[in-house]
């Protein structure tokens, strides 16, 4: 049974379709991507997710149920837009949301503690949080939607606004959590980022589902065999062989995608005898070029 | 709830540990005795200076008896008036005032006070000097000239001053007040105007004070974009009741406070304010009924403030909305002196029926004059359907607002946001 359940939402603000019909099924145990250009519905569909804003049709469940106050303690949510008390102490913030989340203060109170240490920021447990770094407040915002020990993370462009340090960090934090049997859905337009940590997808544009399933799957079914060729020579030879579909040439180099059916060695064949190879790079086309490739035809229309 | 418990105690903790708060606490007593001190204190320190009046008596009777009837003196002993009579018939009286006028501004006396001849037929006197308008001297000088001047047509005119004197003596009139338990205080329209005026003044401030300050926390909050982090645990209802009830308990630590300074002052404070006694005997009940009228006034306004808070992104925008909301707390205080003169004319009562007035005017009619009591329970039950209205209204808008940045919604907008889901 998946873990999350979303059938057919739309929500309008006035005339404006923020979100049109998307359903999507997130399976327990994994790291989800929620995946679009800014404006597309991510933030919308998050905040249905989180009971924020209501759907004007469709339905979600979570864990089997219906979405309600009751399921959003049993989810860790990390906004978009982020912000945090300035003028309260460390300890008494985490203590804060422990309770916010419904568990008893005693056993909050323990959890503060244990955060405290693992983020290295027991020293500052009395100081204000006005006082704490741009990055040590990144980390306490990031723990205090998880310190109660959620079920289901939900992250919102978890990313943005972050140096290459603490975007590794994050990181870091969400393979061990996923390790840890956990299930994240995050939101982001940076592809890259996904790509990496993603096991399944969900793309969006405009409110509408451009695709989603299992980021292996997407590949093979969207992505195309590309070759990067580095050579001195004559670039007809290249056109001429059977094996290539499309040349984009750079002159020493070029990007080759071939037929189908052909393996870089049928071009190899074609080229030894006529001209001199660097090197030869095959590559799976990135999920930007495929949210491009399909996202581009939408946009279209 | 226990969401609830935990925004509370957070909004409760912040606001009261806050410099701001604790200082305003404390100072509001302490002006509201300087107010009571300060005055007497001045009265005490009046100018302790001789007072010089020439004067130029061409009736000829009055001067002789002027010092007998002001025997104001100094604290050293001195006369506080000193009058000389310059009449000199030789001298054209032109010439003389030219002179006085010339000593006058060189302020070698205060004054000159000219008694014409026909001062009895005609009933007028001058006085000139720099300083005219000292309003009590003005007062003394012409009682004082005028008493004489009085007698002397009495005697004129063949009767006895005394008995004059004891046939034309003012009637008095004392004022004392029923109140419902049947005790009756002499009070009058100073007195009721006056306590009345503090207990309204002081319900209007909170009531401004801490549905401003819930308005600021809500922009600041929504500003700093920590009201979607809360989102996440808590619903919109949530957070405003959290935030409603958390600054109304800080506003009634507020009045536990300074109830616990007046009853400090009603014991041991005779000597510093000997007038507040006066003022500030009240029957427990009217305490009651401040307390109900606080509690439902507040949750009324601080569900408007909230409204406001939340469709608006920062206090300059919020400034336009406030106006309205303060005109409508404003109204009452305007009125105190119709409302105290006039408690139970058909105006006042329906004012202390309609909501957004009848947390001050139904108090301040209850402090004035006992209205019947299915008034009172009208006006309440009326402000208590109201406020369940007004909250459900602003949850409403709440709900949608919090999470709109940026352009401020118009009233259309915020009436589609009504049929949201």
């Amino acid at each position: 049974m998946a873990l999350l359940e979303v059938q057919d939402i739309c929500k309008s603000f006035g005339n404006f379709k923020a979100v049109d019909t998307v359903s999507f099924k997130v399976e327990s145990g994994k790291i989800y991507g929620l995946l679009g250009p800014n404006g597309a519905g991510k933030t919308t569909t998050i905040r249905m997710i989180m009971n924020i804003l209501i759907p004007d049709s469709g339905t979600i469940s979570l864990f089997g149920e219906p979405i309600s106050e009751k399921t959003k303690s049993k989810i860790g949510y990390l906004p978009e837009e982020r912000g945090i008390f300035q003028k309260m102490k460390v300890r008494e913030l985490l203590t804060f949301f422990t309770e916010l989340h419904g568990l008893p203060l005693a056993q909050g109170k323990k959890l503060a503690g244990e955060w405290l240490e693992k983020l290295e920021l027991s020293n500052w447990a009395d100081k204000k949080v006005e006082e704490l770094s741009k990055g040590m407040q990144q980390k306490l915002q990031f723990a205090s939607t998880i310190l109660h020990d959620p079920e289901l993370i939900i992250l919102d462009e978890p990313f943005s606004g972050l140096d290459p340090v603490n975007v590794n960090l994050i990181k870091n934090i969400m393979l061990e959590i996923k390790s840890s049997g956990k299930t994240i859905i995050f939101s982001t337009h940076m592809m890259e980022a996904a790509e990496k940590l993603c096991d399944d997808i969900l793309m969006i544009q405009k409110g509408v589902k451009v695709l989603d399933g299992p980021i292996n799957q997407i590949r093979e079914q969207y992505g195309k065999n590309s070759l990067r060729l580095e050579y001195s020579g004559d670039v007809q030879y290249i056109q001429k062989s059977k094996a290539v579909k499309s040349i984009h040439d750079y002159s020493n180099s070029a990007e080759i995608e071939l037929h189908e059916g052909f393996t870089p060695n049928d071009l190899l064949t074609d080229l030894l005898p006529e001209i001199t190879i660097h090197s030869l790079l095959s590559r799976q086309s990135s999920l930007n070029e495929i949210f491009l490739q399909l996202a581009g035809g939408v946009d279209n229309e | 709830m226990n969401k609830i418990w935990a925004l509370i105690k957070r909004e409760y903790k912040e606001t009261v540990f806050k410099k701001s708060f604790i200082f305003m606490t404390l100072l509001t007593p302490l002006l509201m005795i300087a107010m009571g001190v300060v005055p007497s204190l001045l009265m005490n320190l009046e100018n302790e200076v001789q007072v010089k009046f020439n004067v130029i008596d061409q009736s000829g009777f009055v001067f002789p008896k002027m010092a007998a009837q002001l025997s104001d003196t100094l604290k050293n002993g001195e006369p506080k008036y000193v009058f000389n009579n310059i009449l000199n018939s030789e001298v054209e009286l032109e010439q003389i005032l030219e002179e006085q006028k010339a000593l006058i501004q060189k302020e070698e006396i205060d004054g000159l006070i000219l008694i014409p001849a026909d001062a009895v037929e005609k009933g007028k006197i001058e006085l000139y000097a720099k300083n005219v308008a000292d309003y009590s001297q003005n007062r003394t000088l012409r009682n004082t000239i005028g008493k004489i001047v009085i007698n002397h047509r009495i005697i004129d005119s063949g009767l006895d001053p005394e008995l004059v004197a004891k046939l034309s003596s003012p009637l008095e009139l004392t004022t004392i007040k029923i109140t419902k338990e049947g005790k009756e205080a002499e009070r009058g329209f100073i007195d009721e105007y006056f306590s009345t005026f503090i207990f309204i003044l002081i319900l209007y401030m909170t009531l401004i004070v801490h549905g401003s300050t819930i308005m600021r926390s809500i922009i600041q909050e929504k500003s700093s974009r920590i009201i979607e982090v809360l989102l996440g645990s808590a619903n919109p209802f949530q957070l405003m009741a959290g935030k409603i009830i958390g600054h109304g308990s800080v506003g009634l630590t507020q009045y536990v406070i300074w109830s616990a300074f007046g009853i400090l002052m009603l014991l041991y404070g005779g000597n510093v304010m000997p007038m507040s006694a006066k003022y500030f005997s009240f029957s427990p009940s009217i305490f009651i009924y401040f307390i109900v009228f606080y509690l439902l006034g507040y949750l009324f306004y601080s569900a408007l403030f909230s409204a406001i808070g939340s469709i608006t992104n920062s206090d300059q925008e919020a400034q336009q909305l406030i106006f309205p909301v303060i005109m409508f707390l404003i109204v009452p205080l305007m009125m105190l002196g119709f409302m105290v003169k006039s408690p139970n004319s058909s105006i006042i009562t329906i004012m202390s029926l309609i909501p957004f007035f009848s947390p001050i005017m139904m108090f301040g009619r209850i402090n004035i004059s006992n209205p019947p009591f299915i008034e009172i329970a009208g006006s309440i039950l009326i402000l208590i359907a109201s406020t369940i209205l007004v909250i459900w209204l602003v949850s409403k808008i709440f709900r949608v607002g919090i999470l709109m940045y940026g352009k401020r919604p118009t009233f259309p907008e915020i009436i589609k946001w009504f049929s949201y889901k």
